[in-house]
């Protein structure tokens, strides 16, 4: 047998190598800089100079194509204007997060030294000792990284690999909260073993699919299929299985019971991370998917779709309801999401292509910034310092006098994802919608406005709470309200994002309207 | 021999693999089922390879376990980081997160 | 100027985020960059103005595209702002009132360590007021009318420290609410009817939709009025509001804010043309309002809350106009510029007492102020007969063409509407006379700490102007129906129609009435001795003081239902805040409550879920497909 040396455009593969490279990089700086306060600076300057750098090259590129795309490694991953869209939106989410981790809001939001046992003597040592954990720099690096790969993949096995690079770390960063260090390990564990759990499913379906069809290249696998004479069992199983798997990401029912507990249990810039960006990514894979390798196998799937779409807004928002943690509240609004998301691939391509990046642009942007808010509202230790979050729905009555800007912002953050207008989240609920309607699906764009409405109960409820109920008497010295500069900055420049794109939505959907073709190429 | 039995035996561990999942409450265990089950993934794609007579299938299997491995690494350490906390590695006993 | 108009709506808005996002460092020379904003708006409108007079009439109005807010679809949505005469109008009111308020309220928020902030909502308020007269859909519209109901909610809770004006604000906002959900199903009518919202569509379509749909709509714009401009039903939240610092229930409470009602439905003309039955609601509304507020501010000992009865009233005459139709329209318009003058100068002349009097607000304490303050006495003066409507002030040019034009018609319509806006003046007269008698004539019935003394010039001076405008703007803009002409492109042109009674007969009684209802308050307030309590009083005068017991109808009728719904839903107080969630019950949440018990917190249970899961879907498609 004789093998022909693939040539790999290395290029088209350069935002992405940036930053896993310097993931690499905070690796030998984790070994080789002493002090804990300089490992900081240098790590985070490290990793901001990484994702502005990708970020750039993208933009470059995106200028440099014209409606094509760049196919890489024989059809191994395709680089297009959609693929480049999404990379950018978790290059943006990365940004944000990156501040959030770098914030020092209560003494930082990672334990001093992962390997230590809560409450140990060991863990009072690093604590004393003044050590801070700077890994979950390069972590989040790898993830972003790995999420970036993720939507340009278009090979099954490859995605794989992609899917693990992204979810190993993150396993890690949730485990790391300095705070609430067993809820952390539990949340951690529960992830870890569900995320394994559903690989293992996704894989398997690869396998089968793989059996079926003889390729495992998404564009090659849309070919074979309509060459197949009838529907063959195994490859019905195997796409299952491999929607499932995405679905899992995405947290839509019933494949969602580890996101209320991992976004709980996660230090909350983790969990806005995890919330903005798997999701994204996990879209951007299910759009390649769904629209390009089972596209001829749409009839069998819309059931699929439906059926989890309506499962996932449903129980969400009425679980949702039922929340007293603002966190897991938060989550459940994010599992109704994952739902809405779906309704949009029950439409038309074109338009489900522009609606999915914007929805999940104006969705991360408004999580990203909901979670740093949940990050400066502390409860008060017993010493008079600051101590863990308050996240009680109850200890939030009356923060929109003690602190205006704070609660206006979480408002905002909330009205969006309610999809009241003027803000980004109606307008990408909107673009949603109305591709699923241009796709037929209008009874479920009908479920999707009830749940809304529904939906719409539980977060004005918060801001009721916020806006229009006195503190209990004595409450307000039980909380104290951080004012970290890097959380602050995060959270306003959310809000004024989530504000303009409700307002100017015109410019970004046109972008991503450019964006929305899929580069189709059956590779060598 | 008929290849395709090889896919038959993949679908078996895949299945015992899920099962130890839901049935075993000590963590290791469970990993253990996880870890089978990409085996069985792993052995399926080798066979298909064979019935297609072609390498493909017996590449990504490479691949997987690669994968698979730094899958154990992140797992065991999470593993261990609770049994330093609790003492305990079984997976029923942590449950403070539902509702 | 024209095409710039959105320059007006910008310099607020910025000087406003400035203000806020600057905090105490713009403490300094915050209020006079507010001040500068609004002036520089004016400035706008008033090079808008002269633009379009240099016009011929029907080519006055501009419409102009800002951007394209969700392009292409079913749904093209554009932001743009229409300037038309209408619009300019309420421009050139808003800017200028709101400009000489900024002014008087330097000097008034002086002592107000928060300041600066009180500037920043103010500017808010003037860019969401332009924003809502400017916007050329009722989109835009809606989002105008949101935020001056935000800033209103802001200034009116400006002293949140004291809980009933937190009250109050929260007040204001939920009435508010009530009459917003009238324009969302009027906007929701109009959209599945026409398919747009813009202004210009509506009213090339609205001929051919049925009566029945533009009827509906029309109630729904109505509510909305209702909500805004303080008609009957939704009239309580007014009195309340007077808790904000006076300056703001001069500019909110009478001048603009209230009065956006009035601009909706003269807005919405082409869709009460096709709904006859609508105008006549409005009308009778506006009737119903009109003797309501008179009544209340017959009663009231409050200074504030006088002046807020008759803002009610005034705004019942301009609504009873613009229900009148085409005949009303312009008039309607009319008389809100003028009242925004007189009311804005004689709630800023309240304002002056209370600085005068240590804030004290209770008439009855009043009393001989002529001496002490002579400013404020010459200026609420001529305030108080414009609104009486004595020729030739402003008042008499406006109110008397609305109730000229209330006995127009057929049937019973004239004389029921003639005669309430008839006998409406003779008690607005009585009422007014009331507050101004008491207030700075009689003898002094002062507390004995205060010393009355004149307001500084920086007060002064902006009630004089608003004085001057309210002795001859109606003069100026009557004479050659010069008003009702420059309108005319907007509110149609009108053939005259004769009243069922003679014109000079309606001035006659007019005047008399006035007259009467003055000399009546000389001789009960003016020249009798005023009691420092208020005396027990018969059923009528305290039905009146209690606002016809709306708080109490409002209570019964919709906050009892409505508390239980919210108590049941949200925590209704502190003592359940926390855990609260657990204990609502019905409905929705007993189903979440059951729902969640499927996440027991136990990872197998978890893996058991998404295994059946996978394995109910790969059955069902695996089977089905084949």
């Amino acid at each position: 047998m004789s093998f022909t040396t693939p040539t790999i455009d290395w290029a088209a593969f350069a935002p992405i190598i940036i930053v896993l490279g310097a993931g690499a990089a905070g690796i030998l700086v984790e070994a080789f800089v002493k002090t804990p306060a300089t490992r900081r600076t240098v790590q985070l300057a490290l990793s901001l100079a990484a994702l502005v750098a990708s970020l750039g090259v993208i933009i470059a590129q995106w200028a440099a194509l014209d409606g094509a795309g760049t196919v890489v490694m024989s059809g191994m991953a395709t680089v297009d204007r959609q693929a480049l869209a999404w990379m950018a939106i978790l290059l943006v989410f990365g940004l944000l997060s990156m501040l959030l981790f770098a914030s020092r809001d209560g003494g930082g939001a990672f334990t001093e030294l992962g390997a230590t046992a809560p409450g140990s003597v060991e863990e009072k040592l690093a604590r004393r000792a003044g050590l801070q954990l700077t890994e979950v720099y390069p972590l989040a690096l790898f993830a972003v990284g790995g999420m970036m790969l993720f939507t340009c993949v278009t090979d099954l096995v490859f995605l794989f690999v992609a899917l693990e690079v992204f979810s190993l770390p993150l396993y890690l960063l949730v485990a790391l909260a300095r705070r609430r260090r067993y809820l952390s390990h539990e949340a951690a564990l529960k992830y870890f073993i569900l995320g394994a759990f559903s690989s293992a499913i996704y894989l398997f379906g690869v396998a089968l699919v793989y059996g079926a069809t003889t390729v495992t290249d998404v564009n090659m696998i849309g070919t074979a299929i309509v060459n197949l004479a009838d529907a063959d069992p195994l490859l019905l199983a195997g796409a299952v299985m491999i929607i499932v798997g995405f679905m899992f990401k995405i947290g839509a029912v019933p494949f969602h019971s580890w996101v209320p507990d991992a976004y709980q249990g996660a230090p909350t810039a983790v969990t806005a991370f995890m919330g903005a960006a798997t999701k994204a990514a996990a879209t951007a894979a299910l759009v390649r998917v769904m629209f390009v390798a089972f596209a001829p196998l749409e009839w069998e799937l819309s059931w699929l779709v439906w059926a989890v779409a309506i499962a996932s807004m449903v129980y969400g928002t009425v679980v949702a309801l039922v929340q007293t943690d603002i966190k897991r509240m938060l989550a459940y609004s994010g599992v109704a999401h994952a739902g809405f998301i779906l309704v949009a691939f029950a439409g038309l391509e074109g338009e489900a292509l522009t609606a999915l990046p914007f929805y999940l642009l104006a969705y991360g942007l408004a999580t990203i910034g909901a979670f740093a808010v949940v990050s400066q509202v502390r409860e008060r230790a017993e010493d008079g310092g600051v101590g863990a979050e308050a996240v009680r729905l109850g200890q939030w009555a009356g923060l929109g006098k003690r602190s205006p800007l704070l609660a206006g912002s979480m408002a905002l953050f909330l009205l969006s994802f309610a999809g009241i207008p003027m803000t980004a989240g109606f307008i990408g609920k909107f673009e949603a919608f109305s591709a699923a309607i241009a796709g037929g699906a209008w009874p479920l764009v009908l479920i999707a406005v009830l749940a809304s409405a529904v939906a719409a109960f539980f977060y004005v409820r918060l801001i009721v709470l916020m806006f229009f109920t006195d503190a209990p008497e004595g409450a307000e010295e039980t909380i104290a309200i951080e004012d970290g500069a890097l959380t602050r900055v995060v959270i306003y420049v959310t809000a004024a994002a989530v504000l303009v794109l409700g307002i100017l939505p015109s410019g970004v959907l046109n972008l991503f309207a450019d964006a929305s073709v899929l580069l189709v190429s059956v590779g060598g | 021999m008929n290849p395709m039995n090889y896919v038959i035996l993949a679908a078996i561990l895949f299945s015992i693999g899920a099962a130890a999942v839901l049935l075993r409450r000590n963590a290791i265990v469970a990993f253990m089922g996880v870890e089978l089950m990409l085996n069985a993934a792993n052995l399926a794609l080798v066979a298909f390879s064979r019935i297609h007579g072609e390498l493909d299938g017996q590449i990504m299997a490479f691949f997987v376990m690669v994968v698979a491995a730094a899958e154990v690494v992140v797992g065991l350490a999470i593993i261990i980081a609770v049994f330093r906390a609790r003492q305990t590695i079984s997976l029923d006993e942590p449950a403070e997160l539902k509702g | 100027m024209q095409s710039l108009i959105w320059l007006a709506i910008a310099l607020p808005l910025a000087s406003a985020a400035v203000l806020l996002c600057l905090g105490r460092r713009a403490d300094a020379w915050g209020h006079w960059m507010g001040v500068a904003a609004s002036g520089g708006a004016f400035l706008v409108g008033l090079g808008a103005l002269i633009e379009m007079l240099g016009k011929p009439a029907e080519e006055r109005a501009l419409d102009t595209t800002l951007y394209t807010f969700i392009p292409g679809g079913d749904l093209h949505v554009d932001v743009g702002l229409l300037a038309d005469p209408l619009s300019i109008t309420f421009v050139l009111l808003i800017t200028f009132v709101g400009t000489l308020i900024h002014v008087y309220s330097v000097a008034y928020m002086e002592h107000d360590k928060d300041r600066r902030r009180f500037f920043a909502y103010l500017n808010l308020f003037v860019a969401a007021m332009l924003l809502l007269v400017l916007a050329d859909s009722y989109l835009l519209l809606f989002v105008g009318w949101e935020g001056v109901g935000v800033a209103s909610y802001l200034l009116i809770g400006f002293w949140n420290y004291k809980p009933e004006y937190a009250t109050a604000a929260n007040k204001a906002f939920v009435v508010n609410r009530i009459g917003d959900i009238g324009l969302i199903i009027a906007m929701g009518i109009m959209f599945t009817t026409f398919g747009a919202l813009d202004f210009a569509t509506i009213g090339e379509l609205a001929g051919n939709a049925s009566t029945a749909t533009l009827t509906a709509a029309g109630l729904a714009l109505l509510l909305a009025a209702c909500g805004k401009s303080a008609q009957f039903p939704l009239q309580s939240w007014l009195g309340d509001a007077m808790a904000g610092p006076t300056p703001v229930s001069a500019l909110i409470h009478a001048a603009t804010m209230v009065t956006a009602g009035v601009y909706l439905i003269v807005r919405s003309a082409p869709i009460f043309e096709g709904a006859p039955n609508a105008q006549v609601v409005v009308a009778i509304v506006g009737a119903i309002t009109l003797t309501l507020g008179a009544l209340i501010g017959m009663a009231k000992d409050d200074i504030k809350k006088a002046l807020a009865a008759s803002t009610m009233s005034q705004i019942g005459y301009m609504m009873l106009a613009a229900g009148l139709g085409p005949v009303g329209y312009a008039f309607a318009i009319f008389h809100l510029i003028t009242h925004g003058f007189f009311k804005a100068g004689m709630f800023l002349g309240a304002g002056s007492v209370m600085h005068a009097m240590n804030d004290q607000v209770d008439m009855r304490r009043f009393g001989a102020l002529k001496g002490a303050m002579v400013v404020t006495w010459v200026t609420f003066g001529l305030g108080w007969l414009a609104i009486l409507g004595v020729p030739p002030f402003s008042g008499y040019w406006s109110k008397d063409k609305i109730i000229e034009s209330a006995f127009v018609g057929e049937g019973w319509q004239p004389w029921v509407f003639g005669l309430t806006a008839l006998i409406g003046a003779g008690l607005t007269a009585f009422y007014m006379s009331r507050l101004f008698f008491m207030t700075f004539h009689g003898k002094a019935r002062w507390t004995d700490e205060v010393h009355p003394h004149e307001s500084p010039a920086l007060m002064t001076v902006p009630m004089i102007i608003l004085a001057v405008g309210s002795a001859f703007l109606g003069l100026i803009l009557a004479t050659g129906d010069r008003f009702t002409t420059w309108l005319e492109p907007v509110t149609g042109h009108v053939e005259h129609h004769e009243p069922v009674l003679p014109v000079a007969v309606i001035v006659a009684l007019t005047l008399i009435l006035v007259a009467l209802g003055a000399v009546g308050a000389w001789f009960k307030y003016g020249r009798a001795e005023v009691p420092q309590e208020a005396p027990s009083a018969s059923l009528a005068t305290i039905t009146a003081r209690n606002d016809f017991f709306q708080d109490s109808v409002n209570r019964a009728v919709f906050q009892r239902p409505g508390q239980h719904v919210t108590r049941t839903l949200v925590y209704a107080d502190a003592a359940i805040v926390d855990g609260a969630v657990n204990k609502q019950a019905r409905g929705w949440s007993s189903l979440g409550s059951a729902s969640r018990k499927l996440q027991t917190g136990q990872v197998r249970s978890y893996a058991a879920t998404m295994l059946v899961g996978l394995v109910i879907v790969i059955a069902v498609i695996v089977v089905g497909g084949l």
